[in-house]
């Protein structure tokens, strides 16, 4: 370090009214890049704004009528954004869904919160997910303490979904490129199961891997909107039942249609 | 081709950009004001070539400029795609009708004539629009509007000589290579399930047809079941097979290899299989078969006679050519047809008439459809299947169940209705409902079910974990054992549909959403939006209320609301740039009169047109047969229109509205009437029911226009505007008014615009002629 800093060591050739290299090379870096304290503060702002809208959205959420704490707090923890494209990132606090590529949509924010509140998704649960997309959903459940199995048919957003959940730091989440309809059988029985891919059929597979008791949320539409999630429990005799959930607040709407 | 590369609501654009693209053309040459008879023809020339030019640039500028459909509701960005591309699509339009205006201006005495001839051309290209899909892709077909129009921009300049003609051979060569090396790729959005399933690991594309019903698509891939409703008690595993699409949505499947028993074993397991638990059925009509799962499933339960009739010709060949089980003896006997019209001539009975659910449960969920007519679930039609079955035979219709119900509950009615009008004293013990997780199966038998019969399906659907939701006897809503809904709301329905009409109505008064059973006079049985509640829809909070928004009826309300206020804004830019025009001439009788003319006219077309398919009995090429039928017929109408007098036009008029409003009265009974004749009949039938109307349909609009244009070429192009904008907003107007109140209402509406605008004609007459109010000299 004192070497650097010799006030005899100057380049030959250059006259002292001329500034040394480095100094106009860490000029040029000052003015070009942003101070570590105007950096920081721009960040800060960035940080504030993003958690305001995150805050937002998730009162949001509250308000149509998701009560589970656990899952209120995860939504406003995991950054949202971070699992948008960057051409969209800017909308990532809407209430609704948002392209991804390869046809798939990072879900609304309110059918993510609604579905790991049907699951009742808590610490140390172990949970499938069949459709792992942008892996918010799986940073969701990752982020109250579950763990995570999480299938992708396609290689790329499997790929790019376990870089960005491994770079976020959820390590309880792993992601498997492979076909969803047989489950994951070494890691059954599953808690809960999530199958953010909608089918016109329920796989056999899946509801054979979810343990009894277990719970499993399958959305069925289209991606114009999901119409209809049908919740499947599995009672202790290993019994399925299922019923049709709504994803919005169903009576007071059909009482404003009346 | 947006209606393939992105949904089929983009189809109802095309009327509205179109007529979009005829109306600007009268606003900017009203900007232009009046033109010398050497610069009318200059610019006749001119914009041949520049129609050629605009029907090569459109498409590629078009196709650069990608949409998200699904952002639409979110993203302003995406709006602002939309409009451009529309105004970009309008231009070759634009282009055009100024040739035709341009026309009229250089030969007003034969306006009749010029128009006439365009009405000729506009039969013409609707038959060349589907013969070239026979021939060519949908994206190289693109480029024959612009061979076309080349080389009429070619026969228009060809003696004037010059950078004209040089101009337009060079468009000819373009356009010849456009239809042989295509600017527009079929990249379709990446929400049809077509680019969805190809994306799975090892996809493979194993056949691809095209032709005017569709672009057909198989595709094999390790990872893609097909199981529609597919029970929960099922243990088995479900079979790999072949995904077919039709225009890159999900139609249904069919084997790879020759189905195991296990295979076989599994389509009882499917809710569709509900009627063979309640008895044997040998010989079973499936309409609709093309998804190749409910004859497969009808085979597998004995039947030993398949008749299996679908309108697409490739989805035929690849069911017909695909793998049958070993065993199987079943005579499958497979009909190119549609299905409403091949049971109105149907000879045989059948022991079971099916209506399996089609692909999968996201467009029936969405309201994908609810523009969409279909024939194939209306009173009428359910009627029909009733009276082709044999003495104990079944009507089964199994379809998606959607949260609220919906379709469900509108199949539940209309089958009860059905049976009321078939056969009154069974409607209580003729009607069975299962429900499985995720659809509905209705059962309707005139005969009434047997206590045996009702027996066997209870123990069938218990087994499968199927809920029986209505069965005889049933008084009080059943405990769901296997599937709960909020509410018994697919009970209530089937109480009240057999309770009689009164009990049905009261049900579908106080039900949030339309649910009434769907008519041939009001073909829209995928259509459940209420018109009172879409106010509340589009100021709800954005994500509120979406999920339930039927997108049909939103793109039409958007279609509709954007139609208005560009039609406004263009028809009123003239009075804002203070155009000459005349002093004595009052502008309102004569936009009124061409407002009146172009939204009646498309009316009348749109209902005949939705009528008389019922009648020729093919969705795709009846559409055509009538366009061309009505095109033609208006245009000999124009040409007669030259040797009319101004007097004998008023009589015209006064026939066109009698005619119209006798349509509305009479159209349809006599269609149903007719429908059993043999094909060259029913032909000759439609003829003779189109043709006289719409031969009167073409006299209005060049009468006027001479009437208008002797004196005055800015009255001219004003009247061509109003036409043009009133078509802008009639095609949605039309489609909405069709869809809430039916094809009836519609011709009683256009009949009541017909008299206004003979009223305008008559008052104009008696104070003073309308070619003289609006031909004083431009001041």
């Amino acid at each position: 370090m004192r070497a650097m800093t010799h006030p005899e060591r100057r380049r030959p050739g250059l006259g002292r009214s001329v500034p040394p290299l480095s100094v106009l090379v860490a000029a040029i870096v000052i003015l070009l890049v942003p101070t570590p304290t105007v950096a920081q503060e721009r960040g800060q702002r960035g940080a504030d704004r993003t958690q305001a809208a995150r805050q937002a959205m998730v009162e949001l959420i509250a308000a149509r009528g998701v009560v589970d704490s656990a899952t209120l707090r995860a939504m406003e923890r995991v950054p949202r954004h971070e699992f948008v494209p960057g051409s969209n990132r800017s909308r990532a606090y809407g209430d609704h869904p948002l392209p991804i590529g390869y046809g798939q949509t990072i879900s609304q924010p309110y059918i993510v919160a609604y579905m790991t509140e049907v699951i009742g998704a808590r610490p140390g649960m172990k949970v499938l997910e069949v459709g792992t997309g942008s892996g918010y959903q799986a940073a969701v459940l990752a982020d109250i303490g579950a763990r995570v199995f999480t299938v992708e048919l396609v290689g790329d957003l499997a790929t790019t979904a376990a870089e960005r959940l491994e770079r976020l730091g959820y390590a309880n989440v792993t992601v498997r490129h492979a076909d969803g309809h047989v489950g994951w059988e070494e890691e059954a029985p599953f808690d809960a199961v999530i199958v953010t891919a909608a089918a016109g059929y329920i796989p056999p597979a899946l509801t054979a891997q979810l343990r009894p008791g277990g719970r499993m949320v399958i959305p069925v539409g289209s991606v114009y909107g999901i119409q209809n999630l049908v919740l499947v429990q599995k009672d202790q005799d290993g019994r399925l039942r299922t019923a049709n959930l709504l994803p919005v607040r169903f009576v007071p709407m059909l009482e404003g249609l009346r | 081709m947006l209606a393939i590369v992105q949904f089929y609501h983009f189809a109802y654009m095309a009327i509205g950009v179109a007529m979009l693209g005829f109306g600007a053309s009268g606003t900017l040459l009203t900007l232009v004001g009046p033109l010398g008879a050497d610069r009318a023809d200059r610019w006749f020339a001119r914009s041949t070539v520049l129609t050629a030019l605009a029907f090569i640039a459109a498409p590629v500028l078009a196709e650069r400029l990608p949409i998200d459909a699904t952002q639409l509701l979110w993203h302003g960005g995406s709006w602002l795609r939309l409009v451009v591309i529309e105004l970009v699509l309008a231009a070759p339009l634009l282009a055009g009708a100024a040739v035709v205006l341009l026309g009229i201006r250089l030969a007003v005495r034969q306006s009749g004539l010029v128009y006439g001839v365009s009405f000729f051309g506009s039969g013409l290209g609707a038959v060349a629009a589907l013969t070239v899909l026979w021939i060519v892709q949908p994206h190289r077909a693109i480029g024959l509007p612009a061979v076309i129009a080349a080389f009429g921009a070619l026969a228009a300049v060809w003696n004037g000589g010059g950078k004209l003609r040089v101009a337009s051979l060079a468009c000819t060569v373009v356009a010849i290579g456009m239809l042989v090396s295509p600017v527009w790729r079929l990249d379709i959005t990446p929400y049809k399930a077509l680019p969805q399933i190809e994306a799975y690991p090892g996809a493979n594309r194993v056949a691809e047809r095209f032709g005017p019903t569709g672009w057909v698509v198989a595709v094999e891939a390790p990872a893609f079941r097909h199981a529609p409703g597919l029970s929960l008690g099922f243990g088995g595993t479900v079979p790999a097979e072949r995904a077919l699409f039709v225009d890159g949505e999900l139609v249904g499947a069919t084997p790879i290899s020759q189905p195991t028993a296990d295979d076989l074993a599994m389509l009882d397991w499917l809710p569709s299989a509900a009627p063979y638990a309640a008895a044997r059925h040998e010989r079973v009509l499936v309409l609709g078969a093309g998804s190749g799962t409910e004859v497969r499933n009808a085979a597998a339960h004995g039947a030993r006679a398949i008749t299996a009739v679908e309108l697409v010709p490739d989805l035929v060949a690849l069911n017909a050519s695909a793998p049958h089980a070993e065993t199987d003896s079943t005579a499958v006997h497979w009909v190119v047809a549609d299905a409403r019209s091949f049971v109105a001539r149907a000879r045989h009975r059948y022991d079971l008439v099916v209506l399996g659910p089609a692909g999968g449960p996201g467009a029936t969920a969405a309201g994908v459809h609810a523009l969409g007519e279909d024939f194939l679930h209306t009173v009428e039609a359910y009627v029909q299947y009733l009276r082709i079955l044999d003495g104990g035979g079944v009507l089964a219709v199994t379809g998606w169940l959607t949260v609220p119900p919906r379709g469900s509950l509108r199949s539940v009615l209309t089958a009860a209705e059905a049976l009321r009008r078939e056969a009154p004293s069974r409607v209580r013990d003729g009607l069975v409902v299962l429900r499985s997780w995720g659809t509905v199966t209705v059962l309707a038998k005139p005969a009434g079910f047997t206590p045996a019969e009702v027996q066997r399906l209870e123990h069938w659907a218990t087994e499968r974990q199927f809920e029986i939701d209505w069965r005889p006897g049933l008084e009080q809503p059943p405990t769901a054992r296997f599937h709960a809904l909020a509410e018994p709301t697919v009970f209530a329905a089937a109480r009240a549909a057999t309770g009689g009409v009164e009990a049905t109505n009261r049900f579908t008064d106080e039900y949030p959403f339309d649910v009434g059973p769907a008519t041939d006079a009001r073909p829209y049985p995928h259509h459940f939006l209420r018109p009172e509640s879409v106010p509340r829809l589009l100021v709800a909070a954005r994500g509120e209320w979406w999920p339930f928004a039927e997108w049909g009826h939103v793109t039409l309300l958007a279609t509709l609301g954007q139609g208005v206020v560009v039609a406004l804004l263009l028809l009123l830019a003239p009075l804002a740039a203070r155009v000459p025009r005349s002093a004595a001439a009052p502008v309102l009788p004569v936009v009124g009169y061409f407002a009146a003319i172009g939204l009646a006219y498309l009316a009348t077309e749109i209902a005949t047109i939705q009528v008389a398919t019922l009648l020729l009995g093919h969705p795709v090429f009846a559409v055509v047969a009538v366009l061309t039928l009505v095109l033609t017929c208006s245009g000999i109408g124009s040409l007669w229109s030259d040797r009319m007098g101004e007097h004998r036009v008023r009589y015209a008029l006064a026939a066109l509205v009698v005619m119209v409003t006798m349509a509305s009265l009479g159209f349809l009974p006599t269609v149903h009437a007719l429908q059993p004749l043999p094909l060259g009949l029913r032909v000759v039938a439609t003829i003779a029911l189109v043709g006289p109307v719409a031969i009167m349909m073409g006299i209005p609009f060049p009468a006027g226009v001479r009437l208008v244009a002797r004196e005055d070429q800015v009255g001219l192009a004003w009247a061509w505007a109003a036409n043009g904008f009133a078509s802008v907003v009639a095609a949605p107007l039309a489609a909405l008014v069709a869809l809430e109140w039916g094809s009836s209402s519609l011709l009683a509406g256009a009949a009541l615009i017909y008299a206004i605008a003979a009223a305008i004609m008559y008052s104009r007459s008696a104070a003073a002629p309308l070619s003289s109010a609006a031909g004083s000299p431009p001041t």
